[in-house]
């Protein structure tokens, strides 16, 4: 469904992308996982396009193009048909959480504002924050704002929604809400693509696993032979590193 | 008493000055903002170009005391205007020069209070509205700057109020404003009752800051009343 190919991306003469493939086929579930700066959010921004990538190949939504070539109609394909959950929450912070959701369907979609509103109640329910359509997001928590945050993403009903890092900036205690959230929406067969740190959340939920480091996929594969049978000595040692200390 | 009376006396011959001192403050307001906001578009903007051009007018102007802007735009704008397009403009009316003077002076400073205030609507709501499908400008338009607009109410006042007081200098070029007919009230006097004829215009302008102020914290409440309406 989503094909990235040879995906580069530099900045100041850093290489922060060397070259990275992926396959997303409808269903997946795919984690990505790695050290800090291995790359892993500069990738999902360069692959929705918020950044533009130095070299590549992208095939999606009936667009098969090089990164550079895309025009700004196409861009705009992509941003239509994938949905976005930002670590920051980056909720619009002059609306109240259902306009968060109907934001874009009315102003960009064109959809009628009851309908809109339909939908946007589903959403919110999906999320379990009926009860808070009516506040600002200075109103609500860290785990409620990324949960509308979700909700203004599948909306949308994109073809897939990308996460980076979804719980990062959470109080730890609010981290389960999401995971929750994001849990149920897998298991709903929602496409879903996610930078995280939750190795729980790679293990337990996804299909697939890729472990990035220095902007390279080291490997990937099924959750089950990731963790349990690393191929990669840098792998081993990230998941032995970041086990210890959970 | 007596001088309360007189200051109350002199406030009555003041007044009727006023709407020469409000329509050189209100336009100078209007075109400063406009062109602020161009100023600040160009130092916002990926052309470096622009953005050079725009910070070094910002720094000349708001380095150049409102007296000696008055008198730049005064003298020089007929002897460009006679160079450039062979145009004679000495016969304008002044109030227009130092409108110009004043609109050059107040966009320096707008258009910095404009400029941070965008800053800091974070920018990752910007590409939260590209990713649900707006466009740049739809985003701007529709979130951003309704944000903007809240952080930068206080900062613009001041500047309102700052452009208010420069206006005061409106006189040095023979236009009739308040200050000016305070002055021939003086003169009329003899020189007498001159404390009495400032504090009258001081009070007047007093008054048009405090309307400032209480008008920008009406329209600040409004908006916070409006995030307020539920419980937490």
């Amino acid at each position: 469904m989503l094909t990235i190919e040879g995906l580069k991306k530099s900045y100041a003469g850093n290489d922060i992308l060397k070259g990275i493939s992926i396959d997303v086929n409808k269903g997946d579930v795919i984690s990505i996982i790695g050290p800090s700066g291995s790359g892993k959010t500069t990738l999902l921004r360069t692959m929705t396009t918020l950044e533009e990538a130095d070299g590549g190949h992208i095939t999606f939504s009936g667009i098969d193009k090089d990164f550079e070539k895309l025009t700004g109609k196409e861009v705009n394909t992509i941003r239509r048909n994938v949905g976005f959950v930002f670590q920051n929450y980056n909720l619009f912070n002059n609306k109240t959480a259902l306009q968060n959701i109907t934001e874009g369907l009315i102003v960009a979609r064109k959809v009628k504002k009851s309908e809109a509103e339909k939908i946007a109640l589903k959403a919110l329910e999906r999320v379990g924050l009926t009860d808070r359509k009516n506040h600002y997001p200075s109103q609500l928590s860290g785990g409620q704002q990324q949960r509308v945050g979700i909700a203004r993403a599948i909306a949308l009903n994109p073809e897939v929604i990308f996460f980076d890092e979804p719980t990062s900036a959470l109080d730890p205690e609010l981290v389960g809400e999401v995971l929750k959230v994001m849990q149920d929406l897998a298991s709903s067969g929602t496409t879903m693509v996610v930078v995280t740190h939750q190795m729980s959340f790679a293990r337990d939920v996804s299909n697939r696993v890729i472990f990035m480091a220095d902007g390279h996929i080291v490997e990937q594969g099924a959750p089950k032979a990731i963790f349990e049978k690393p191929s990669e000595q840098r792998t081993k040692k990230f998941l032995t590193d970041i086990l210890a200390n959970v | 008493m007596e001088n309360i009376k007189l200051i109350i006396n002199f406030l009555g011959q003041l007044l009727p000055a006023i709407n020469i001192t409000l329509i050189v403050s209100v336009s100078s307001i209007i075109l400063g903002s406009l062109l602020g906001l161009l100023l600040a578009a160009a130092r916002l903007s990926e052309s470096v170009v622009l953005r050079v051009l725009a910070s070094v007018y910002v720094s000349v102007v708001r380095a150049t005391p409102a007296i000696i802007m008055i008198f730049v735009v005064y003298y020089g704008m007929p002897m460009l205007f006679n160079d450039w397009f062979h145009t004679n403009i000495d016969g304008w009316n002044r109030m227009y020069f130092v409108i110009i003077a004043l609109t050059v002076l107040f966009s320096a400073p707008v258009s910095e209070i404009m400029r941070s205030a965008y800053e800091s609507i974070a920018k990752g709501q910007m590409e939260a509205g590209l990713m649900v499908g707006m466009t740049p400008f739809q985003t701007l338009y529709r979130i951003i700057l309704p944000q903007a607009f809240v952080v930068a109410l206080p900062n613009f006042a001041n500047s309102v109020i700052n452009l208010l007081k420069e206006g005061a200098l409106t006189f040095t070029i023979g236009v009739v404003d308040m200050v000016a007919k305070a002055q021939m009230i003086v003169a009329n006097n003899s020189g007498g009752y001159a404390w009495q004829t400032y504090c009258a215009l001081a009070l007047i302008y007093w008054v048009i800051s405090l309307a400032i102020d209480k008008g920008v914290s009406q329209v600040e409440k409004s908006y916070q009343a409006k995030r307020k309406t539920i419980a937490v």
